[in-house]
């Protein structure tokens, strides 16, 4: 990375929940940078806190359940979102952060017509009149290639298909055109052609635009794909960051390791070989082991991981930090 | 527009379905009836007034000798017993829509008193043994011919009207019953409406408020309807509208509104706070969030618009439900006072049925009967041609 400021700068992110049996904590000590025109992954298994970690940044969790550890900055423009009040939040949200959602069928108010819907959150953050907002959801609707734009604003959201539910929700997240779009698993829930469509999407506007993106995602086929910069998590740390090209071809957490070796490819696996996976369980987060989070399932462990947790930089390379003691070497 | 609508698959099964059609007429029947009365069609005045013998058989009814007797006796002895007190009370004599035809007292003896005399050796002689034999029945409708004729039956429009207001008998005050019946149906109407909406206007924002906003709120609408729900519903319904004894709104309605309103809300504000928690989970409102809207905003246009079909289910439920409370509070003496209802109806005619007078307390169960059958029949058929799972 050059010497640029980021836009979007994370900072000892920890966010836990008061729950019945006690206080856990999702998001462990995360921190990040996020630039203009660059797209973030965000990767790991179920549970590893990278949902949490993006409704931390737009303090979208119940805020009677949930809370910041006091270190934790999350700095935008100067501020920092973790401080500031409800109200001034709101002016942030859709307006400069915008987010959208995995599930696309679940993601647009099933009693108002998508021209109502797009016309709201203009109506919400900027001045045009009536007809001028018209023109401008007519136009993202058009920019996010939804066929027949200027119809759909009548219809109503059960008939559209998910794709097209999907880039409604898009062409909603950029009306106003913020600095930031969050993606939760924008694809997840949409078959192999459609996501194709919505990655490429995606990566136009980020182009048209200079949106920085976070993308969230279990799919390391889809990091690969538009992602410039990843982070893995793991139990709610961050284990690995790094450049895609870096990440991809030298991994030096095992857990990345593991991660890449459990795609499955077609064409080089023999005949009745089984998958490769990672044998074990996330560790639960209430009952979290001295040492290492990975412990249990890493294959290299020794006896340190077990007492002394790595630190983020463990081996000093900035450019591709792992919290690990023994970073796989690929020289 | 029209031409969309009514071509519409859910517009179009409804108007295939012909009971839903029939319940559809009879409750605008009952609704234009309701407006009719509110506009003054019928006054609560007239559903009081004296229009007839008491105790009168409705259409389909022969009278007995007895009955009919009774009945000669009622047009007699009014002009009789006026006639004697004289001439200002003959002039004061007031039977709903029927006038003496006399002024002058002495005028009215002259006639009356041979009439009388005659009409008792008729009512002796049915009180034998072997009751009137063919001569003496014979009499009876002689007796009975010139009795109305002591009355000036009114003509056109206001001698329909009197006719009409015979037609299901009267009570045991000589009032009409079928005024009263179709007078019941604005007060019906007034209280379905207005104990229904109230009802679902605070519990959909208490439930709402509740389910949305969480911790404090949430807590303390539980409690309050959790409190309200353990005391036995008549039981609150009875010290609300004892609570109002003695105040300047004992005998209107509002007692009875108040009482409603306080245990009706509950039933739409589980619903509604069970359907609110889904629906702030689900993701268009956290994309409402996420586009920087306010709560009260999001809750407002997003959260609550979903739950307008509960809104209407609950509607029509409690409107039933107000309209049969209704009818039990009164038959307790602590719902409507001071005009007729189905219930103060039921109530009165408690005493007559004993007696083998049925009109009365058939004419309010019938009207009620009619009604919320129309009602369910109705929501039924909505629910048929409208909802989405039972497309086909």
């Amino acid at each position: 990375m050059q010497e640029r400021t980021p836009i979007l700068e994370v900072r000892n992110l920890s966010t836990s929940f008061r729950t019945d049996r006690g206080v856990v904590t999702a998001v462990d000590d995360v921190s990040f940078d996020l630039f203009r025109g660059e797209t973030l992954g965000i990767v790991g298994e179920s549970g590893c806190g990278k949902t949490v970690t993006s409704k931390s940044i737009l303090r979208l969790l119940p805020e009677h359940l949930s809370f910041h550890s006091p270190e934790s900055r999350v700095m935008f423009e100067g501020r920092n979102l973790a401080k500031l009040s409800e109200r001034q939040m709101r002016s942030v949200r859709g307006d400069r952060i915008a987010m959208i959602f995995q599930e696309p069928m679940t993601s647009l108010n099933p009693v108002f017509k998508i021209g109502w819907q797009l016309d709201e959150a203009l109506r919400y953050h900027t001045d045009l009149d009536r007809s001028a907002r018209r023109r401008r959801a007519e136009e993202m609707l058009d920019l996010v290639e939804m066929p027949n734009a200027k119809e759909r604003l009548d219809e109503y959201p059960h008939q559209l298909s998910g794709g097209m539910r999907q880039r409604v929700m898009i062409a909603m997240a950029l009306c106003c055109e913020p600095d930031i779009l969050i993606a939760d698993e924008p694809t997840t829930a949409l078959d192999v052609t459609i996501q194709a469509q919505i990655l490429r999407l995606m990566e136009n506007l980020k182009r048209e635009l200079d949106t920085a993106i976070i993308l969230i995602t279990h799919d390391l086929g889809v990091v690969a794909q538009v992602a410039d910069r990843v982070l893995v998590m793991y139990a709610g740390r961050v284990i690995e960051e790094g450049t895609v090209f870096d990440l991809f071809r030298a991994p030096r957490h095992p857990y990345t390791k593991a991660l890449l070796d459990s795609i499955p490819r077609a064409g080089n696996r023999r005949r009745g070989q089984r998958l490769a996976t990672i044998p074990g369980i996330v560790p639960n987060l209430f009952e979290l082991p001295a040492g290492c989070r990975f412990q249990d399932r890493c294959l290299h462990v020794e006896e340190r991981c077990r007492t002394e947790e790595p630190a983020h930089l463990a081996h000093g390379d900035e450019t591709h930090p792992a919290r690990c003691h023994f970073p796989l070497d690929h020289a | 527009m029209w031409r969309r609508i009514l071509g519409s698959r859910g517009v179009s099964k409804f108007r295939r379905d012909k009971f839903a059609l029939v319940s559809l007429a009879v409750i605008v029947v009952y609704l234009g009836a309701a407006i009719a009365v509110a506009l003054g069609a019928i006054s609560r005045d007239e559903t009081f007034a004296r229009v007839g013998p008491n105790s009168l058989v409705g259409f389909f009814e022969t009278p007995t000798v007895e009955q009919r007797i009774a009945y000669t006796d009622f047009y007699i002895d009014q002009v009789r017993t006026a006639g004697e007190r004289g001439d200002d009370a003959l002039r004061a004599l007031d039977v709903y829509g029927l006038e003496p035809r006399f002024s002058e007292a002495e005028a009215a003896l002259a006639v009356v008193e041979p009439l009388f005399e005659r009409f008792e050796a008729v009512a002796i002689a049915s009180e034998g043994d072997d009751g009137l034999d063919a001569a003496g029945l014979a009499r009876l409708s002689e007796v009975e011919r010139e009795a109305r004729t002591l009355w000036v039956e009114p003509s056109g429009w206001q001698g329909t009207k009197r006719a009409l207001s015979l037609q299901l008998g009267t009570d045991r005050q000589g009032r009409s019953i079928l005024l009263r019946a179709l007078y019941s149906i604005k007060v019906a109407a007034q209280i379905g409406l207005v104990a229904a909406l109230f009802s679902v206007v605070i519990g959909t924002a208490l439930g709402g408020a509740a389910a949305y906003f969480g911790g404090v709120v949430d807590h303390a609408i539980v409690w309050l309807y959790s409190t309200f729900s353990a005391i036995p519903y008549i039981v609150l319904l009875m010290v609300l509208a004892s609570m109002f004894l003695g105040s300047p709104v004992e005998n209107t309605l509002i007692p009875v509104y108040v009482a409603f309103c306080m245990t009706f809300w509950i039933g739409p504000c589980r619903v509604i706070r069970g359907e609110v928690m889904k629906l702030r989970e689900l993701e268009y409102v956290q994309a409402a969030t996420t586009l920087g809207f306010g709560r009260m905003r999001i809750l407002l246009r997003h959260v609550l618009p979903n739950t307008l079909h509960l809104m209407f289910i609950n509607f029509s439920l409690l409107f039933i439900g107000a309209i049969k409370a209704e009818v039990i509070l009164s038959f307790l003496g602590l719902g409507v006072k001071d005009q007729p209802s189905w219930g103060v109806m039921i109530k009165e005619a408690g005493q007559e049925v004993i007696g083998g007078f049925f009109w009365q307390i058939g004419a309010a169960t019938f009207f009620m009967f009619v009604l919320v059958l129309a009602f369910n029949v109705l929501s039924d058929a909505l629910q048929d041609a409208f909802d989405p799972k039972h497309v086909g």
